[in-house]
């Protein structure tokens, strides 16, 4: 009915007097951020993953020494072997890993088709030691080395340390690649306040003159765009949400040693990361278009 | 009385070009009414814009509501800005906003309660003759429609200072003495009137006090019966 009072949903503070939602930055804005957020949320999921195998590893690997021996090593060398670790102060236990079980530990690293009983590997004897007690490391290997020559004595299997030192790199890689992600979404929300700015100077210019100030016209770009990084961010964070429930089965069936393994979609912290995530993207966009608006602005007469 | 506007010495000059305003001054008392005529270039808009703080002054000092404007700060230009109503010659209605929206803008920038919003918008449009028009945008209306919705913007906050400029200036005769007799009224609230005409002789029909501007130097033309 013409005339008749016409109510607003919208509360008083969300109402745009400026047509931002009409501008071109409010159909690509949230797309972009979408897919700005869903690499920063896999790129989360893989921190959550690394973090988890890394802690994993080192409390498999507390208390633990592995000694590697020649395969055609004889068994009065390796009883003797054993007796000498089992005589040192500071150790628990030692014994000699059936073949079996080496090749289970190498299973996940070289495939189910590869004929691991086949291959000239080393036999090993798993040692454990009490954490609490001082081990003169150098003056056993010499010992076990006098005992069995060519056998080494290793803190942690080699490929555990390996694969630690190239895991925490990954994860200096992958905190970059996050820090890149929002410094990109900061440049884009710059930009874009700016470039509405221009185009909206004139009704700008206006509200200034009806006695507008600085901060209210700031909070029409601010809620604007809060409004596109939440959107962007929910829609990134949904597409991360099913990327990591269709990453689930797979990473069971090469059984990869991370938890994204273990628990996938229904770890808490992914969902965490996520919600995380989305309001990160946009509380990185209301602030950043803010303080874009306010310097700005600061600039006009 | 009361000064509300009161320039002294005011220059204005943009890049190397020469003065568009030379030594103006002027004073514009609480409650009066006052013409500012001058042919079209002659400077008036650019007198008004210095007046409404849309344009800072090459020289001289703008002296708002016994504030000086040039020593006052950006929160201050604000303040004095909310005191006055301004009716631009082309309107600068928001096209995506509705009348109704267009009149409430300078409430809602002054933070007023959506309630007095939702009582007085309408009232004002109905006082404007523009009851039926709440909900249209600016662009389905004729051009002396919006310029009624212009009119209501400008003084919907109840200004200390009304600014209206060139508003006779696509009208015919009888529509423009009705816009001057609707100022009047408003004048006669308390609300101080300057009206800026490049028409000379439709301005000395009133008895109200007016400026003339010339190639960028004012002077007082008639002292007029009401100021």
């Amino acid at each position: 009915m013409i005339g008749a009072p016409r109510l607003s949903l919208l509360p008083h503070q969300l109402r745009l007097d400026l047509p931002l939602r009409q501008d071109e930055s409010a159909r690509f804005l949230p797309w972009i951020i979408a897919l700005m957020v869903y690499f920063a949320a896999m790129g989360g999921v893989g921190l959550i993953s690394l973090g988890e195998a890394l802690s994993r590893w080192d409390a498999s690997l507390a208390g633990t020494l592995t000694l590697q021996i020649p395969p055609d090593t004889s068994q009065p060398r390796i009883d003797m072997a054993l007796g000498a670790l089992r005589q040192t102060k500071g150790v628990v236990s030692a014994r000699l890993l059936p073949p079996e079980e080496t090749a289970n530990l190498l299973q996940p690293w070289l495939g189910n088709n590869v004929a691991i009983a086949d291959l000239p590997l080393p036999q090993l004897i798993d040692v454990r030691v009490d954490p609490r007690m001082t081990i003169a490391y150098t003056m056993l290997r010499s010992q076990l080395a006098s005992v069995i020559p060519g056998s080494r004595l290793d803190n942690s299997p080699s490929w555990v340390g390996g694969a630690r030192d190239f895991a925490l790199r990954i994860e200096d890689v992958i905190t970059a690649g996050v820090a890149a992600i929002a410094a990109l979404i900061i440049t884009i929300i710059i930009f874009t306040a700016r470039i509405g700015l221009a185009i909206h100077r004139s009704v700008i210019e206006l509200l200034h003159l009806l006695g507008a100030q600085d901060a209210y016209i700031a909070r029409q770009f601010q809620i604007h765009a809060l409004s596109l990084g939440l959107r962007g961010g929910f829609i990134g964070a949904i597409v991360a949400a099913l990327t990591v429930a269709f990453l689930e089965p797979a990473a069971h069936m090469l059984a990869l040693p991370v938890p994204i393994a273990a628990y996938g979609i229904f770890d808490w912290r992914v969902w965490l990361l996520l919600i995380a995530a989305c309001l990160m993207a946009g509380g990185i966009a209301m602030v950043t278009a803010r303080i874009t608006v306010l310097r700005q602005l600061a600039r006009m007469p | 009385m009361t000064g509300v506007v009161r320039l002294q010495n005011i220059g204005k000059r943009y890049g190397p070009d020469a003065d568009i305003l030379h030594d103006v001054s002027m004073e514009l008392d609480a409650g009066g009414f006052y013409f500012l005529s001058g042919l079209s270039g002659a400077g008036k808009t650019t007198l008004l814009k210095i007046i409404y703080l849309a344009e800072t002054p090459s020289r001289g000092i703008v002296t708002l509501f016994d504030t000086d404007a040039s020593l006052a700060d950006r929160e201050t230009h604000t303040a004095l800005r909310r005191r006055i109503g301004i009716v631009f010659q082309d309107f600068r209605l928001v096209d995506h906003l509705s009348v109704r929206d267009n009149v409430a803008l300078p409430l809602r920038i002054a933070r007023a309660p959506e309630r007095e919003i939702r009582e007085n918008v309408p009232e004002l449009l109905s006082w404007m003759g523009l009851e039926g028009k709440l909900d249209l945008r600016p662009a389905t209306l004729s051009g002396g429609e919006q310029q009624r919705v212009a009119i209501a913007r400008a003084i919907v906050r109840r200004p200390d200072l009304l600014i209206a400029d060139e508003p006779t200036a696509n009208v015919d005769g009888d529509i423009a003495m009705l816009l001057v007799r609707v100022f009047e009224r408003i004048n006669k609230l308390g609300t101080t009137v300057l009206i800026a005409t490049h028409d000379v002789a439709f301005a000395r029909q009133f008895a109200h006090r007016r400026y003339h501007l010339d190639q960028g130097a004012l002077t007082l033309a008639s002292e007029g019966a009401t100021a």
